[in-house]
């Protein structure tokens, strides 16, 4: 009977650890995901491949961007996060397409693609090792993904198992946040102007 | 009794154990039918280093770096690289096969920078002549015995030394040319 016993919570633990590992099995997606470095905002941020350091952040509630033919006026219902940074490649010339604001309930939004053609943003430059060079950055988001969020920028949304920075953001709250900002074409030394209203 | 146990069980396990580390290796090479073996190659080929002035034949073409010029930055902290190089056509068919090319200067430290998209302004001002001659991506290759005369142009720190051109063509890789 003692035996009898045995066996059965033998059974029951292993079909339990069975469970507990199917369960927690992670996806391929998972086991491939870049590899976090983690920094804060203010401070240099080195991975193997490149160094961002995140200078300001503003938050607005629209953006004005002249085009070529007539000015643009873009507004959204959550908060435009408009981030100034500078960057520098390592080793060799590369630029940078991936970046993402993931929120505090870890939501992730990627960098906007209404406002592609300013320049600056990602995909827009080239960076070269021992060159720091500014790059911008402005994500759409709600107003509750605002606080307590890290920004995510790794060399290509594509690359299985790179290196990603993921840099804590300082706190902001909605009193931070502007009617307006206008950004505009800059020299070669700053790509673009940006203006608070 | 059962006449086929194995008189010396631990020795039979330890020598299949070593089997399993020999008999692994060889299984997953001859399953990639040699596509792992020609990748070991090409990642431990070192890239053929042509001496300051002298030429090399490579991928249909013998290929010479003419000018390594130094040329004022428009950014601060930073020079303007303004490379020309030559590729004396020696078979014509295997030079327009083996476009295009990919290009990168290299300093002491290993640092790589890809040239320009455009033309430095500052080429344009200062060598009109060179931001004339076509880049190695945009060169077409000539009839046998004519030399193609390149020029690419690179944006770089102040402190990178020890500079040196690499050159590859798709159609002759995994070899390539480090140009001093």
């Amino acid at each position: 009977m003692n035996g009898a016993v045995r066996s059965l919570t033998a059974v029951i633990v292993a079909a339990g650890v069975l469970y507990a590992m199917q369960r927690s099995t992670p996806l391929y997606s998972d086991i491939t995901s870049p590899v976090p470095v983690a920094g804060r905002q203010g401070e240099r941020v080195d991975t193997s491949a490149f160094a961002i350091g995140i200078a300001k952040v503003y938050l607005a509630r629209s953006i004005t961007f002249p085009s070529l033919s007539r000015t643009q006026h873009y507004a959204t219902s959550g908060v435009w996060v408009v981030v100034e940074s500078a960057v520098e490649a390592k080793n060799e010339s590369l630029g940078l397409t991936s970046a993402e604001w993931l929120g505090p309930d870890g939501l992730r939004y990627r960098y906007s693609q209404r406002l592609t053609n300013v320049p600056g943003m990602p995909g827009n430059e080239q960076f070269e090792p021992g060159i720091p060079r500014p790059m911008l950055m402005i994500f759409e988001v709600p107003e509750s993904q605002i606080a307590g969020a890290r920004l995510l920028v790794a060399r290509s949304p594509y690359a299985p198992l790179a290196e990603e920075a993921w840099i804590d953001m300082a706190a902001l709250s909605t009193d931070d946040i502007h009617p307006s900002i206008t950004l505009s074409r800059g020299g070669q030394q700053m790509p673009w102007i940006l203006k608070v209203e | 009794m059962d006449v086929s146990a194995n008189p010396h069980p631990r020795k039979s396990y330890w020598l299949s154990l070593a089997a399993l580390a020999v008999v692994l290796p060889v299984a997953i090479v001859v399953h990639s039918q040699g596509e792992l073996i020609q990748w070991l190659r090409a990642a431990f080929r070192s890239p053929t280093t042509v001496e300051k002035g002298a030429s090399q034949s490579y991928a249909g073409a013998d290929w010479r770096l003419t000018g390594l010029a130094r040329l004022p930055g428009a950014l601060p902290g930073t020079t303007v690289v303004l490379a020309e190089y030559e590729a004396a056509v020696e078979d014509e068919a295997r030079l327009r096969d083996s476009f295009p090319c990919k290009l990168a200067l290299v300093d002491d430290r290993g640092r790589r920078w890809k040239g320009t998209f455009m033309v430095d302004p500052v080429v344009r001002k200062m060598r009109p002549d060179a931001a004339q001659k076509p880049h190695c991506g945009t060169a077409e290759a000539s009839r046998k015995g004519d030399t193609i005369r390149m020029a690419e142009s690179f944006v770089i720190p102040q402190d990178a030394d020890g500079l040196m051109l690499s050159l590859a063509l798709y159609g002759g890789m995994p070899d390539s040319l480090l140009l001093k």
